[in-house]
Order: C-alpha cells, then sequence, then structure tokens
C-alpha cells in the first residue's frame, strides 16, 4: 500500500475510533470532534452565519494555510469522507468513471455550492449541516454505521450467552452495550447514498463538483508552493491524465488544475519514467489551464442570490417565529432542547447537526429533530422523554458540541439548565382519572417536583407538579405506565437559554429551586424545605397505607 | 435389633424373618451406612444447628448491620439451612436509587456483602446480586458493586435488558398471570430477598414483596393495568424467597420510595422464611410518618395474609431478638 492509502487508512481509523470512543463518553488527549474542527467550511459557514468566531475555528484555518503550501492535501489525504468516497468508488465505478470528464461547468458547481451556503450563511441561515464533508460523515457513522455495529455485536453477545453461562462469564453474560436508536436513520443514509452514488459515474463527483470544503480549499491551492511539475523525461504517454482521480490533469500531461489535484501522487506513481514531481516549480514550467471559475460569474452571483433568497423565505416562515420572545410564539411541543442550549436563533446558527451530541448522550433521549421547526431545525438535537431521561447531572452533549451550540456547564450550572416543565394530563393519569395508585411520577423525579395532595372526591393522593421545582428532565415521562401520550409529559415551556452567563444566577432571578432531592440534612431530619407529603389518603393514615 | 440412631425410623432395616440379620441385610445396611457417613461428613444432610422447634419464625437481630445481619441468620438455623453445596443463589436487594446509605432507599452495602460471604461459606457455587434499577444502573448499583468486590468484580449486576428476562405464568396469580422474570432468578435454587425498610408512596412499605418488581421486566403494568397490591402479592406468589433479610439499619420512614424523608437510625436486622411475616415485622416495629402502624395497614401484606401466602399476625409467632 502506497504512502497516500496508508494514511488514508489510517486516518479513517483514527477518525473512527474517536467517533466510536464519544460514544462510549471516553475523553482523551485527542479531541473527539478533531475532525469537525478541521473541516474549513464547516467553521467558515458557522462564523459567518453565527457571526462568531471560534477558537475551534484555528484548526480549520490551518488547513486552509497549509493548502496554500501543500494544495488539497486534506481532500486526498484526511478527509474521512473522501476516503469513504474512495473505497467505495473503487467497488461501484462503472467503467471509465476514472478516465471520463467531467464539463468545466460542473466542476465548477462547488463554488456555486459553497457561494449558495455562505450568502444564505450571511442571511442567518447554516446549511453547513447539509454541505459540509465532515458534518456528514460524522453524522453518518454517529447515528447510522456504529448503532448498526452495536446492534450486530449485542447479536454476538446473545447468541454467545450460553456458553458464557456455561463458564461462569459473567460480565460477558451480562455485558449490556449501548444500543442508541435514532429516528430519520432513512434520512442520514439517504444523504450520504447521494454522495456515493455518484462515484458509479465518476469517480470523486463529490469531492470535485459539490463539496464546498473543496471549493475553499481550491481556492487556496490555486497555485500552491508545492505542486505537480512534469519534467522533460515525460513521453507523453498520458497515463497519468488517464489515473487521476479528479481529472486535474490535461490532455497535455504536462498541465495540472492544481486546484482539482488532491496530491495523491497517483500520476507520479504511475509514471514510466519518474518525470512527476511534487515539488517547487520551475519558472515557466508548468503552466496549465487553471482552476477557474471567473467564466462562471454570472452563474456564481445567481448562487448568491439564491443562497440570500432561500435564506429570506426559509426565515420568512412562520416556523421561525420559534427564537422569538415576545408573543408571537411558535413552538412545537416536542421541541425540548439539550440542557444549556443556546437561544434558539443562536443555537440553529451554530449547529452542524454532526451527531456528536446524539451519539454520546448516554440515555439516548438526544434525537435528531425533524421538520416540525421547519427547514432550519431538521437534524438538530432535541430530548425525547420516552426514550429515555435526561440525566440532571449529566453535562456529556455540552462537551460534545464541536461549536458549543449547546454551551458545555459545569455541573453545578448544568443542574439549572432547566429544558422545559412537565405537566400532568389528569385525564390520562391513574390517579387522577381512575383514583388508582401509581405515583411512579413522584417515586423517580429527581429534583423532588412532584408534590401529592389529598383532593376532594379521590381516595388517593393525586400528583401535582411544582414548576420552580421541575427542570424537565423527563424522568416522569420516561417512567409513567400509561401508554402512548403519557400522563405527564415535558413540553419546552420555561426552558433556560442562555447565550452567556450564568443559569444558576438567572434561574434563581426568575424564582426556580432546582436542586436535587439527594441533598439532604442530617438523618432525623425533615430533609426538603417543602412539607412532607401530607398524605391522609383518605383514611387519616399516611401515603400508601390503608385501613 | 438396635436400630441405628442416624437413620430415619421410615429407613430402619426390616428386622429379618429369623431375628437374625442376613446376609443381603447386612450388607445393604453397611452399604447405607457408608452413604451417610459420607453425607454427614460432607455436611449436606444434615442441618448445622438443630432446628427444632426453638427456631424463630422471625429473627430480630439488633446492633452493629453486618453482625446483626449473621445474628439474624443464624436465628432462623444459619445460611447452611438455606443454601446447601453447590447451589446457585440470588439475592436481591434494593439497589433502585443512586443515593449514599445514609438516604436510606436502598438496601446497606454492608449487609448485601455480608450475605454473599454467607451464601459463599455455605457452600454455594454461584452467587449473583441482582436487580433491575429504575435509575442509571451503574451509578444505582456502585455501593453494592464496591461492596461485593472481595468476591470478584462480577457479583452485582443491573439487569434492564429485555433479552435477560424470560416469560413466566404467575399459577396463583389473580390478576397478573404472567410476566417476565429474569432468566438467571428462574433457573437459581436459592432467592434470597434483602430489602431496605422503607416506605413507599403507592404501597405503603416496599420490602420483600414489593421489591421482587425488581427481577421482572415490565414492572409499569402492575401500576397501569393491575391494582398494585394484588399484582405484588401475584409477583409473590411466584417468587418466594426462601429467606428474607429486611435491612433495618437504617430506616426511611417518610416520602419513601426515593425521600428525602425521615431516616431512622434503627440498627436493626429482620429475618424470616416467611416474606409476609418478615414485612408484617417491619412494619410493626418501625414508625412511619411519625405514628405506628399495624402489618395490616398496607394492603399487600394483608392480601398476601389472606391468600395463604404467609403471615401477618406477628403477635402470635414466635419472634425471637438478639444483640449482636
Amino acid at each position: 500500500m502506497n504512502l497516500q492509502r496508508t494514511v488514508q487508512v489510517f486516518c479513517l481509523a483514527i477518525f473512527l475510533l474517536l467517533s466510536t470512543a464519544a460514544a462510549f463518553r471516553y475523553t482523551g488527549w485527542l479531541p473527539h470532534d478533531l475532525f469537525l474542527r478541521l473541516d474549513p467550511a464547516a467553521a467558515l459557514l458557522t462564523g459567518i452565519a453565527a457571526r462568531v468566531w471560534l477558537v475551534g475555528f484555528l484548526a480549520a484555518g490551518a488547513v486552509l494555510a497549509l493548502t496554500v503550501v501543500l494544495g488539497r492535501f486534506f481532500c486526498g489525504y484526511l478527509c474521512p469522507l473522501g476516503t469513504v468516497i474512495d473505497g467505495v468508488d473503487a467497488c461501484v465505478a462503472k467503467p471509465g468513471a476514472r478516465t471520463g470528464n467531467i464539463p468545466a461547468r460542473w466542476r465548477a458547481a462547488k463554488y456555486g455550492v459553497l457561494i449558495f451556503t455562505m450568502a444564505a450563511a450571511l442571511a442567518g441561515l447554516s446549511l453547513a449541516f447539509l454541505v459540509a464533508p465532515i458534518p456528514l460523515v460524522t453524522r453518518f457513522f454517529a447515528l447510522l454505521v456504529l448503532p448498526l455495529i452495536q446492534q450486530l455485536a449485542d447479536l454476538l453477545l446473545r447468541l454467545a450467552a450460553p456458553l458464557a453461562d456455561r463458564f461462569d462469564l459473567t460480565s460477558l453474560l451480562y455485558l449490556q452495550l449501548p444500543l442508541p436508536r435514532f429516528y430519520l436513520q432513512w434520512l442520514t443514509l439517504f444523504l450520504m447514498l447521494l454522495i456515493l452514488a455518484a462515484g458509479r459515474w465518476r469517480s470523486r463527483f463529490w469531492c470535485r463538483c459539490l463539496c464546498p470544503a473543496g471549493a475553499l480549499m481550491a481556492l487556496c491551492a490555486r497555485r500552491p508552493v508545492l505542486r505537480r511539475r512534469v519534467t522533460d523525461d515525460c513521453i507523453d504517454c498520458g497515463r497519468c491524465t488517464r489515473h487521476c482521480p479528479t481529472g486535474a490533469i490535461g490532455e497535455d500531461p504536462r498541465t495540472t488544475s492544481h486546484g482539482e489535484c488532491i496530491t495523491c501522487q497517483a500520476c507520479r506513481r504511475v509514471c514510466p519514467t519518474q518525470a512527476v514531481v511534487f515539488a517547487r516549480p520551475r519558472p515557466l514550467n508548468g503552466a496549465g489551464p487553471r482552476s477557474s471559475f471567473s467564466q462562471y460569474r454570472r452563474g456564481l452571483l445567481l448562487a448568491g442570490v439564491s443562497g440570500l433568497g432561500t435564506a429570506a423565505v426559509t426565515l420568512s416562515g412562520a416556523r421561525h417565529l420559534l427564537g422569538d420572545t415576545g408573543t408571537r410564539r411558535v413552538i412545537p411541543p416536542d421541541l425540548i432542547r439539550p440542557p444549556g442550549a443556546r437561544p434558539e436563533d443562536d443555537f440553529l446558527r451554530r449547529c452542524y447537526r454532526c451527531g456528536a451530541c446524539l451519539e454520546a448522550c448516554p440515555t439516548n433521549t438526544l434525537q435528531p429533530y425533524g421538520l416540525s421547526a421547519g427547514l432550519p431545525g431538521l437534524l438538530t438535537p432535541v430530548i425525547t422523554p420516552q426514550l429515555g431521561p435526561c440525566e440532571p447531572t449529566c453535562t456529556t452533549c455540552g462537551q460534545a458540541c464541536p461549536t458549543q451550540a449547546i454551551r458545555s456547564l459545569p455541573p453545578a450550572e448544568r443542574l439549572w439548565a432547566k429544558v422545559g416543565t412537565a405537566h400532568i394530563l389528569r385525564h390520562k393519569c391513574l390517579a387522577w382519572e381512575l383514583d388508582r395508585k401509581c405515583l411512579v411520577c413522584d417515586e423517580v423525579c429527581p429534583y423532588d417536583a412532584i408534590v401529592l395532595k389529598q383532593e376532594p372526591g379521590l381516595k388517593v393522593a393525586v400528583p401535582f407538579v411544582m414548576e420552580k421545582r421541575c427542570s424537565g428532565c423527563g424522568y416522569c415521562e420516561h417512567h409513567c405506565p400509561v401508554e402512548a401520550v403519557p400522563a405527564i409529559v415535558v413540553e419546552p415551556m420555561d426552558a433556560l437559554r442562555l447565550s452567556s452567563g450564568s443559569f444558576r444566577r438567572q434561574g434563581r432571578a426568575i424564582g426556580m429551586d432546582l436542586q436535587l432531592r439527594s441533598k439532604k440534612p442530617p438523618p432525623g431530619e425533615v430533609a426538603s424545605p417543602y412539607p412532607l407529603h401530607e398524605g391522609t389518603d383518605g383514611q387519616g393514615l399516611p401515603p400508601g397505607f390503608s385501613e | 435389633m438396635d436400630s441405628s440412631p442416624l437413620l430415619p425410623a421410615h429407613r430402619q432395616p426390616e428386622p429379618s424373618a429369623h431375628g437374625f440379620i442376613d446376609r443381603r441385610g447386612f450388607l445393604k445396611q453397611n452399604v447405607r451406612l457408608l452413604l451417610w457417613t459420607f453425607a454427614i461428613s460432607a455436611g449436606v444432610r444434615l442441618p448445622r444447628v438443630n432446628a427444632a422447634g426453638d427456631t424463630p419464625d422471625i429473627a430480630v437481630a439488633k446492633g452493629d448491620r453486618v453482625a446483626a445481619t449473621r445474628a439474624a441468620v443464624d436465628l432462623l438455623g444459619g445460611m447452611a439451612r438455606f443454601v446447601a453445596t453447590g447451589q446457585k443463589v440470588i439475592i436481591k436487594p434494593n439497589m433502585s436509587f443512586a443515593g449514599g446509605p445514609e438516604d436510606a432507599t436502598d438496601t446497606h452495602p454492608d449487609v448485601v456483602r455480608e450475605l454473599v460471604a454467607m451464601c459463599k461459606e455455605a457452600g454455594a457455587a454461584r452467587v449473583r446480586v441482582l436487580d433491575h434499577t429504575l435509575r442509571r444502573e451503574e451509578r444505582c448499583i456502585e455501593g453494592v458493586q464496591k461492596a461485593c468486590e472481595v468476591f470478584g468484580d462480577d457479583v452485582v449486576q443491573a439487569i434492564s435488558r429485555s433479552r435477560f428476562f424470560k416469560s413466566a405464568p404467575i399459577p396463583d396469580g389473580r390478576q397478573m398471570r404472567e410476566t417476565e422474570v429474569m432468566r438467571e432468578v428462574l433457573e437459581a435454587d436459592v432467592l434470597i430477598a434483602a430489602p431496605v425498610a422503607k416506605s413507599h408512596s403507592s404501597s405503603g412499605v416496599s420490602m420483600s414483596m414489593k421489591g421482587m418488581m425488581g427481577l421482572i421486566y415490565n414492572r409499569g403494568i402492575m401500576h397501569s393495568r393491575y391494582d398494585l397490591h394484588e399484582s405484588i402479592v401475584d409477583l409473590a406468589s411466584l417468587l418466594t424467597p426462601a429467606l428474607v433479610v429486611v435491612d433495618g439499619s437504617r430506616v426511611l420512614s417518610s416520602n419513601g420510595p426515593g425521600g428525602p424523608g425521615r431516616v431512622l437510625k434503627a440498627d436493626t436486622i429482620i429475618a424470616s422464611t416467611d416474606m409476609v411475616a418478615a414485612d408484617a415485622q417491619a412494619v410493626a416495629m418501625f414508625e412511619w410518618y411519625g405514628r405506628k402502624l399495624q402489618p395490616r395497614n398496607v394492603k399487600h401484606i394483608r392480601i398476601a395474609h389472606e391468600r395463604g401466602l404467609g403471615r401477618m399476625d406477628v403477635e402470635n409467632l414466635r419472634v425471637k431478638q438478639v444483640q449482636a
């Protein structure tokens, strides 16, 4: 295996390992979002859309700076999507997929994509999640491939269970792999299949024609410091032209479109006379057709206008009142953002939809959202209490978020990051409606936000939510035994969404009282500042007892 | 002919026709004697403590939780009465909450450790401590897991996946006639319940009977479809422990099952072979919400008594108390 393939495989392996490690919440010295940080398109689009400069963007900047020296090395060596595309291309390509030409105007489409999305970002709509390569491939792996692998591993464990039992391998027998499940898996797959399927027609189609990161790097690599050069040993055999995966070499093998070249050096390896070198250019040598887009000025202008228009149309809809704080609010009841999520508008502009938070969420409550909040909300993370509760002390999603769309909070702050409020649907509640003992919500509430009271006409004490103590964690909804719509549901009402500052201070200021029930005084004392359940249970007995 | 002192009456050799022992009888007797000698020396046939009339129905031990645990079980005849060499034992403590021992929401890890140790001493081939926890598994079982580390790192398991459960009919069930029980529990030889003594907002108290809900897959249905108390008794008729050890070292006397509530430092361990009696004894012994209550005030204890699953009339039972 040559150097390029070795590096590619190595980088893909690192990418997969980091992503897998993130799913198991392993934190090492390598940041789990290393590759996300390297994506210049994601960084640029998010920076523009959110009007923000993040330290994390430095790495992407460094990639661009290095591209000026080395050409599109990122595409040829580091990009995990590029490597996946190479692998798939090798399997699905039709004859001629590698040698065939792509018309120049098609290749210029990537600049169109870049300008379209930049214009949309300028208008406040981030489309990085649809076009930036690393968020795409991260999401594909985190939300589809890894869950499938885990399911498969679990199947194997099941098959091995009798053996494990026979040989007393208890830990193996009871090994419970996390089995995350995600909504919209077909959409995740479809977006990736679109990219990969094009490889049947032309190799690296995505990288050559559509990838906005590729476009950015092509702009930086118009005349890289180290670039392809052909010496006088060239015998015009044309092998390099035929072997170039990106069609960067012209009919005359001495010419190179450096913006298209991903420096894979396949041309150097196939050259029978070793006439190809990657080095400093000699004067008057190697000038070739540029990766030019000046002749498509009109098309690119159109792309920019379309981008602005798309953003304008999208954001003009009623759905976008989501971020409004006035009286005209449209908040889907299931749009419960993770704890620490910034105010909705800021959140949407920053979120990569990379799936890092969803993958890392230990209770699998975080799910990609559909279209109920419009296109800007597509694939963004929401809490889904019926799948799992949101642990009051867990700070994983904030730590996983590469753009801090979900703020990484210290535990004391996290406790106050209220995501919503629980409501009892009395007409479904076993206690309220059927006068039956249940009260699981009270049993599971980590914040002790449920109180039981005696109501006239009912034998059992019935639950009430004390909103001031409720963080919207969803333990109650998750464990409520009532099926279909549970009898207690969390809605995003009164969620605390702060771009900066302390959740605790803000929460206190608006009269919240969020604390875990395990914080209690010494034994023998009444723990909570609230009275014990003053249950009389109809017959003057404490709750749960009967005559 | 002398009767063998070691053999029960129905096993005494028949006297032969001529009053003498014949050859075949002689050989038979010798072989039997030999086998019994082996059996006795292996400690499997005879209880270590004479389990005759003076064994109490309910043992109450006060004092240090570890010593009291052992003392209470010893009062009942020692662990060897329940666990024989080579048997598989399941211990079901309450590990549903992630708080510390001071919260009194879970069985004290030391009590569980002592029980595991006693089972091992009795020659158990395999002891497992299992629960289907309410909160995040690893956090809930942390304490007990740490305490039981001395027996290996795999003794304590929190189980939640459906594949570990197996459907089982409840022949004596009135409402719940079937449920999915942990496979391992169904296959075990001995089941020991080791609940903490605590109040429970919907079932009154949560002890050995209510605790069996931690061994099944779908307990929500016991709240929603069935009457909770009736189905607790249904479940108890299927999952009847051979031994119940109620950890009353701390009692969550109010605001259970999750607390925070009033915690009594009772330093008491209650043991019985009758799960209804054990629970009833704990109800009668401790204060609940600052007052004295009767076992019959807990509906599932009352129903279990009426259905003959055990006895709640602790005043009519032999209760023996020791200071450990």
